[in-house]
């Protein structure tokens, strides 16, 4: 295992922890993960983000800070959820390497350091729990999320609820997270070019205590699920989406009518007593709907489009005219990424 | 793995160096074309230094997984007019085609296909017919060595309802050999699989179009990377783009012609319905009756939806005054009638 590449300038390592529903005993916590980040011979700084009115967390915290620890508290005045928390956090941070890890035990904090060790090939590594304790029920579920998520996706990930992952500065700085999004940083991080690599981190034993999922829980994955798949295949391209859902409720609705127009012209059945005409109109009416709302999308699309682009450029490479050996000063491109890249003195990484 | 021997270069660099921004710049997106890059270098090479114009060549690496990058890298060291702009992963043609453009500097772009199926030495024909007065070239393989079946029919049907469409009666929307005015084509957007459609696209803006004939070899190297498309997905695309270079400023009127059939269903039923009430035969059919209701009130809801897209235009940073202008420079600067054979006018 080896730790991080050899840079000209060491990464300090920014650790992030949103504190957000779900938390444990903060104090307890931030020493385990001290303890582990001890293991990486690098600095680091840590970031508390309280997302909303979390008392007894800005209590712990506070105490903390009185007895010497050098942390940062960002607190947030209502609660705005994960993925701003994680935003907020990462404006405060000043590491080249940026540590997200949850507000409870979730996994062996001794096993921080392969995460971050990870990043020696990849621009983004996600924790997986390995072992993983849970019901068969549990299990089945977990699976097919994740089964459902590579079908949508194309992405293999084995554990989108784990919050420890290690990441490039870059990668948060070119992503804008909302909503619920942080369960898909990784997605997000692999659709804009970045390699993403997948790490066993043992499971806490006092992450298998408690139960996490509620019914609602699921219906949000659902509705993230949906929510997701349409930003990863359909933003550049909506009609193919409401189009094809359009046109095939309105083939269904027209065959219908069709149907029973034959049944009332050849065969003299009455219509009149019967409701299906209605389903067949309204089939038809959805049809045109959905279909007229996905022209609408591609309208929103079109009138946007110059000013999205959906490519990353790695790098754009040309050789000053002399053929001289060592390049010149960089300069700013029409990519403000490269830009960054290049003044910080990180060359981009070559898959 | 890493290259730190990598420079990078504003327009100001450059252009401070060379002086003049280069005329032409020859934009080609390369996907797995390790054997082809180093004969595609020479030959246009070649070709445009018997045309000898300043010229710049942008080739856009769209995340190869062979030697691509790397070769087109030991290129760019011997000869500064290469720029080859890298992408992080494979996003696909088009992408490709637009990152191509957006670093070009020429004030001509030729865009052509990395594959060797197109001809460098035709360059020079684009280039007349720009100089003509033209804002786009389009090449048209008339000579076409692809299969028959999987590739130039559908093609040619294609097409024809691309032409039927927008109005813009193009024989080969098909080839990427074609040229542009630098100035115009970065102010189309272009984005998803929209190589295809880049004339079509453009016409929002009205350009001149000329179309010749050009050269077209068969694959000498590698896997045709373009199988057989998806009828739905032409048509879908035809769809779009009918509808943004169309009606993108009045959405409303669009919505409302698609709405026309539902009303037309709507006033039958009602027909039906009131005539039933006048003449006391029978007792109002309720189907009847409400199919014309749900007619009537999906043709309101699509008004509204062309409402709503009125505000998204409003709100939107597309503007036509600006195509309006753009091709209002090139009536004013154009000397030349263009040669009325083998054009079209759109």
């Amino acid at each position: 295992m080896t730790l991080m590449p050899q840079s000209p300038t060491l990464p300090s390592i920014s650790v992030i922890v949103p504190v957000c529903g779900r938390r444990d005993d903060l104090r307890d916590l931030y020493l385990q993960y001290k303890q582990g980040l001890a293991m990486i011979e690098l600095p680091h700084e840590f970031v508390f983000v309280i997302d909303g009115e979390r008392s007894d967390a800005a209590t712990t915290l506070t105490e903390l800070q009185q007895a010497g620890e050098d942390i940062t508290v960002v607190s947030l005045t209502r609660s705005f959820g994960e993925s701003a928390a994680l935003m907020a956090g990462f404006e405060r941070a000043k590491g080249e390497v940026i540590l997200t890890l949850p507000a409870h035990h979730q996994v062996q904090p001794q096993d921080i350091c392969k995460l971050v060790a990870a990043l020696g090939s990849s621009d983004m590594a996600i924790g997986y729990r390995s072992p993983r304790h849970g019901g068969w029920f549990e299990r089945a579920r977990r699976n097919s999320f994740h089964r459902l998520v590579n079908f949508v996706t194309g992405v293999r990930l084995r554990d989108l609820g784990c919050g420890a992952r290690a990441m490039r500065r870059q990668v948060l700085e070119e992503i804008d997270l909302y909503g619920d999004q942080h369960r898909f940083l990784a997605i997000l991080a692999n659709r804009l070019g970045f390699r993403v690599s997948e790490v066993a981190l043992r499971q806490s034993p006092l992450d298998r205590r408690k139960r996490m999922y509620r019914p609602r829980e699921y219906a949000r994955q659902l509705l993230d699920l949906f929510s997701i798949f349409f930003l990863v295949r359909f933003t550049k391209r909506p009609l193919r989406f409401f189009g094809m859902l359009g046109a095939g409720t309105f083939g269904i609705g027209a065959l219908l009518t069709a149907y029973l127009c034959v049944q009332r012209l050849a065969f003299d059945e009455k219509l009149s007593d019967r409701p299906a005409l209605l389903l067949a109109a309204l089939l038809v009416v959805l049809g045109v709907q959905v279909f007229a709302l996905g022209l609408l999308a591609e309208l929103m699309i079109f009138t946007h489009a110059r000013g999205m682009k959906d490519y990353r450029v790695e790098e754009v490479i040309q050789y000053p005219e002399e053929n001289e050996p060592l390049p010149s000063a960089a300069m700013p491109t029409t990519d403000g990424d490269i830009n960054q890249q290049m003044q910080r003195g990180t060359p981009p990484a070559i898959a | 793995m890493r290259d730190a021997k990598v420079t990078t270069h504003s327009t100001a660099a450059i252009g401070g160096r060379q002086g003049v921004r280069p005329r032409l710049s020859v934009i080609v997106p390369l996907y797995n074309e390790q054997e082809s890059i180093r004969p595609l270098y020479a030959a246009i090479v070649q070709a445009l230094g018997d045309i000898g114009c300043s010229f710049e060549m942008v080739f856009v690496d769209d995340g190869s997984s062979d030697d691509t990058a790397t070769i087109a890298r030991q290129i760019a060291r011997f000869d500064s007019r290469l720029r080859l702009v890298k992408f992080r992963r494979n996003y696909g043609q088009t992408p490709a085609m637009a990152a191509g453009i957006e670093h070009a500097h020429g004030e001509i772009l030729i865009t052509m296909d990395g594959d060797l199926q197109n001809d460098p030495a035709d360059i020079a024909l684009l280039l007349e017919q720009i100089e003509a007065g033209y804002d786009i070239v389009v090449g048209w393989r008339h000579n076409r060595q692809d299969k028959l079946v999987t590739r130039k029919i559908p093609s040619r049907i294609a097409n024809w309802l691309i032409g039927k469409v927008t109005g813009v009666p193009i024989k080969d929307n098909g080839c990427s050999l074609k040229a542009f005015r630098a100035d115009l084509i970065k102010s189309i957007p272009l984005y998803s699989e929209m190589h295809r459609f880049i004339p079509a696209m453009a016409s929002i803006a009205g350009p001149r179009v000329a179309q010749i004939r050009v050269r077209h070899h068969a694959r000498r190297y590698g896997q045709s990377k373009y199988g057989l498309s998806r009828i739905y997905k032409v048509l879908l695309d035809l769809m779009v783009i009918k509808t943004v270079t169309t009606f993108a400023s009045r959405p409303l009127r669009w919505f409302a012609i698609l709405s026309l059939p539902l009303l037309a269903a709507a006033t039958v039923l009602f027909g039906h319905t009131f005539m039933t009430l006048m003449t006391q035969r029978s007792a109002v059919s309720i189907p009847l009756a409400g199919s014309g209701i749900i007619f009537l009130a999906s043709a309101m809801i699509l008004l509204f939806a062309g409402a709503l897209a009125e505000l998204v235009y409003f709100r939107g940073d597309l503007r036509e005054r600006e195509f309006v202008r753009l091709t209002q420079r090139i009536r004013r600067a154009s000397l030349h009638r263009p040669p009325a054979a083998s054009t079209s006018r759109s």
